[in-house]
């Protein structure tokens, strides 16, 4: 009983503004409620029917957000790795780099946005004005659909590699140095030990990593408000702003609510995908 | 070449490989503060590092064009409540699970942990109806409640309640003896040794209240009301292009308090990172 | 006077019985040593005096109070744990004091006792460091230091010498002896050590599987042990087992009793004769030589092994026979249950 006193404060808002909500998206999701009906009236799937066969938007979106969740995971990544390596060993200047390595990620979205997409304007946009020095005429970055999806993935990389890059970092320094100094000792090169020592070690939070940044992806949403507003030509709509746009300024509040258990779905597949990863890698 | 000689270019030429990465993750600052001093004929001509007219009135016109001021302080007070909030209530409920044995708790644990896994964006629509029945659409309650008890506070939960269970159980058997109530031992004995635990919470949930958007964009209306990130975004002039300059100053200044806080702290602030996600 | 009595206590954690109806009377004063093998319930039954754990079954009286329901702090004990339980956030100072602070005793009371214990234990020049400075012999005395402080009734050790190194462990052992001696407070002390035991107590009270075995002085225990277990638990190293037959050869008796299935002679009561006829033999297996003594592990004739502790200066040889002898009034009878069969009926 006393146990419940510590716990009800945390359980009681858990209830009201999580397990209630989440209760009533699944309904919502299945009724027809928008501006022409005001209120919610039953429908079934058909929200379901007309996400995934109807309405093109859909698969637009979706192809959006996988072509940003597969540019940017991989490249955040590798990136992070890269700079874990490179870092997780103390040398003069280790702090310096590690600090500004991090530094975009207690920055605001919104405010990281607003400088890149300034950085970015077509003209006079500081990075044109670079490549123009070299002789390249940069695109109009943020207003062709292909350059707007790349800068939007590139800029979104730079702010949160730094997170991956720290639980690299962790991640290596827990392994015990004497592994590479037995591996050394046979002769083995520094390619070889990342490859055969470092790299397998590494595995489950390679795993966590890649299931956490995936699932990241698939929310982000400040930095496209920001920086494209979901364009241009929809060129960069991807899954969590096609629900702000739904719900909150076409107010297809049914629509918008399949659309949230679709996400729903998604990142709970991934999830499940990411445990089964780990106990298989447990046995 | 000796092998100490190798070595030096070696190592020269990671840290200057290192230094051109490290441009795009620096530059985008540096570059903002000196465009928050510039003229908007400046700002979009040859580019200069250093601003050849230092514009000062743009951070006076920050503060005449929206009520600059009193968004800074919705956001300051808002993140430091949001903290405080989340660190008591995660806390509490941290050290139940880590240490009480009680009926539902099981439960409990299933649904907080499914709780961690599932977006804000999922329940965003439901909980912005709830808000309005409750009368608190354009207000900071939204801002505050949904943090405390979203994902966000489950985490916090979740992360004390990984530290309390390390702690050494007869620290408390001690503490029972002394005459401490349950209470008496979360408070007097628990808490103060997690302060690595309590620390990476305070700073986790201040920068994300900070930073929080998606919320006030959907719960706030009116300037007053408005939190910096929101606030940011709305430097637009009557066309809905932005005032550049202003915008960048705005931004400046917004961004500016908080770099100064990571430079001096960073080593705190990126293990309580860590610390997180090595546990999340 | 504080005695404490516990009557069928028996405790379960789900449905695991730990302890499995105890009965115990420890008299006011007295240094009591609860040893057993790991698992046996030895700290458990501590924590259930303490409070810390709740009794399934059974009374616990305090200095004749029943205190089965009453909180822990409020049952006039004071713990030392095996790991000292230290507030690493507090100072030596605030650590023995924080007790009486949480239960108001004035600050001026309270630093006249922490002065009080802190001279008792040499503790003066360390009060205002923090646990992580100090050495594990430091922390040790505050802890002890800290249960002082409370004036308690009855203290409780719960293997509080497992921590620190060898030296360091006899020396503390003597402390504590002192201690006790001085303050004449009750005192109930874990150990799986049965050296500790043996040096400290005034009873022994052996458990085994959440049973007590045996209840009594160490000399009683090491004399006359109530069964095979106990004779093999005190005493090091331990006694040998041998089948009662043996008994003939080891010693003139006038009989061996009727119901002995097995008897019990100790490594120390063995001497080392010629291999004539009549006497058990065996064959030198193994010398291990430690100074003072040397333990031959001898296998006999039968098939079983018998360690034996010589200590004369020509050593046999490995794979030498040799024979064994022994004092009639140091063998153990014990019947086919393995309990003690009565000294009375057998000794001459």
């Amino acid at each position: 009983m006393e146990a419940w006193l510590f716990v009800s404060p945390s359980a009681i808002g858990f209830l009201i503004f999580f397990l209630g909500p989440l209760c009533a998206v699944v309904y919502f999701s299945m009724t027809e409620w928008n501006l022409l009906t005001q209120q919610a009236a039953f429908v079934g799937l058909a929200n379901f029917k007309n996400a995934l066969l109807e309405n093109p938007d859909f698969w637009h979106v979706v192809r959006n957000s996988v072509i940003f969740a597969l540019g940017l995971v991989p490249l955040n990544m590798a990136l992070a790795l890269t700079l874990a390596l490179a870092l997780s060993r103390p040398f003069f200047g280790v702090v310096f780099f590690r600090t500004v390595f991090f530094a975009p990620v207690v920055t605001s979205a919104i405010a990281w946005a607003i400088v890149w997409k300034f950085l970015l304007q077509g003209e006079g946009g500081f990075i044109n004005q670079m490549l123009a020095i070299v002789g390249i005429s940069g695109p109009n970055w943020l207003r062709e659909p292909n350059w707007a999806m790349a800068a939007v993935i590139v800029t979104r990389v730079i702010k949160m590699v730094g997170l991956n890059m720290i639980l690299y970092i962790a991640a290596l320094q827990a392994i015990p140095r004497d592994y590479e100094a037995a591996a050394r000792l046979e002769g083995a090169s520094r390619w070889q030990i990342f490859r055969m020592i470092i790299w397998p070690l590494l595995a489950p939070t390679t795993l966590i990593i890649m299931v956490i940044t995936t699932i990241g992806s698939f929310k982000v949403f400040d930095h496209i408000y920001q920086m494209t507003g979901g364009g241009p030509e929809n060129g960069t709509l991807v899954l969590a702003f096609y629900i702000y746009q739904q719900g909150f300024k076409f107010f297809n509040i049914g629509y918008a609510s399949a659309l949230a258990m679709i996400m729903f779905v998604i990142v709970m597949m991934l999830t499940i995908v990411q445990v089964m990863l780990r106990r298989k890698g447990a046995e | 070449m000796t092998q100490r000689q190798i070595r030096i270019l070696y190592r020269t030429c990671w840290t200057i490989a290192l230094l051109i990465v490290a441009i795009p993750f620096m530059f985008p600052f540096v570059w903002m503060v000196s465009a928050g001093f510039k003229s908007t004929t400046e700002i979009f001509g040859a580019p200069t590092l250093i601003p050849r007219v230092w514009r000062w009135q743009n951070f006076i016109e920050v503060f005449t064009y929206q009520p600059f001021a009193r968004q800074y302080f919705n956001s300051l007070y808002i993140a430091i409540l949001v903290t405080v909030l989340t660190l008591i209530i995660s806390s509490l409920a941290g050290y139940a699970l880590a240490r009480m044995r009680f009926a539902g708790a099981g439960l409990l644990m299933l649904f907080l942990i499914s709780a961690l896994m599932v977006p804000e964006e999922v329940t965003i629509i439901p909980n912005f109806f709830l808000i309005r029945s409750m009368g608190l659409v354009d207000t900071h309650w939204p801002l505050i409640l949904l943090p405390v008890f979203g994902p966000q506070g489950v985490m916090a939960t979740f992360l004390m309640r990984q530290y309390f269970l390390a702690l050494p159980k007869e620290l408390e058997d001690a503490g029972k003896m002394d005459g401490l109530s349950r209470f008496g031992v979360w408070w007097r004995i628990a808490l103060p040794m997690s302060r690595p635990a309590i620390a990476a919470v305070a700073i986790i949930t201040f920068l994300s209240s900070w930073n929080l958007f998606l919320e006030p964009l959907i719960f706030l209306s009116s300037l007053e009301m408005f939190t910096l990130p929101l606030a940011l975004s709305n430097f637009n002039d009557s066309y809905g292009l932005p005032l550049w300059n202003l915008q960048l100053a705005a931004t400046t200044l917004a961004v500016v308090p908080i770099l100064i806080v990571y430079l001096i702290a960073q080593r705190q602030i990126i293990e309580s990172f860590a610390l997180s996600g090595v546990k999340g | 006077m504080t005695n404490v009595f516990l009557k069928g206590i028996e405790k379960r954690f789900g449905s695991v019985e730990v302890i499995r109806g105890v009965d115990l009377q420890i008299d006011d004063g007295e240094f009591v040593v609860f040893v057993g093998p790991s698992g046996c319930g030895k700290s458990t039954l501590l924590r259930l005096i303490s409070g810390l754990e709740h009794i399934s079954a059974g009374d616990i009286y305090i200095g004749d109070r029943l205190v089965n329901e009453v909180q822990p702090a409020q049952r006039g004990v004071a713990m030392v744990f095996q790991s000292y339980a230290l507030y690493p956030h507090l100072t030596v100072r605030d650590n023995m004091g924080f007790g009486l602070k949480v239960r108001k005793v004035p600050p001026a009371e309270r630093q006249r006792r922490i002065g009080e214990a802190a001279a008792t234990l040499k503790l003066d020049a360390l009060l205002d460091r923090y646990p992580r400075e100090l050495s594990g012999g430091q922390r040790q005395r505050v802890a002890i230091g800290r249960a002082i402080v409370g004036h308690p009734d009855v203290f409780l050790f719960d293997e509080p010498l497992s921590n620190l190194d060898a030296e360091l462990r006899v020396h503390m052992r003597s402390e504590i002896a002192a201690l006790h001696k001085r303050l004449a407070t009750t005192m109930i002390y874990v150990t799986h050590d049965q050296i500790e035991a043996m040096t400290l107590a005034d009873k022994i009270v052996v458990l085994r599987d959440g049973r007590v075995e045996q209840v009594g002085s160490p000399r009683t225990l090491y004399e006359n042990p109530a069964n095979i277990f106990v004779a093999q638990f005190i005493g090091s190293p331990k006694m040998n087992v041998l089948p009662a037959d043996a008994a003939p050869l080891l010693a003139a008796l006038p009989a061996t009793p009727p119901s002995a299935e097995s008897v019990g002679v100790r490594p120390e009561h063995l001497t080392v004769v010629s291999p004539g006829e009549g006497v058990l033999r065996g064959e030198v297996t193994l010398c291990e030589y430690t100074g003072a003594v040397t333990l031959l592990h001898v296998a006999l004739d039968g098939g079983h092994d018998c360690l034996v502790i010589y200590d004369e200066r020509e050593m046999p040889g490995v794979g030498s026979v040799i024979g064994l002898r022994a004092e009639g009034q140091n063998l153990h009878f014990f019947n086919q249950h393995g309990q003690a069969i009565l000294a009375s009926a057998h000794s001459t």
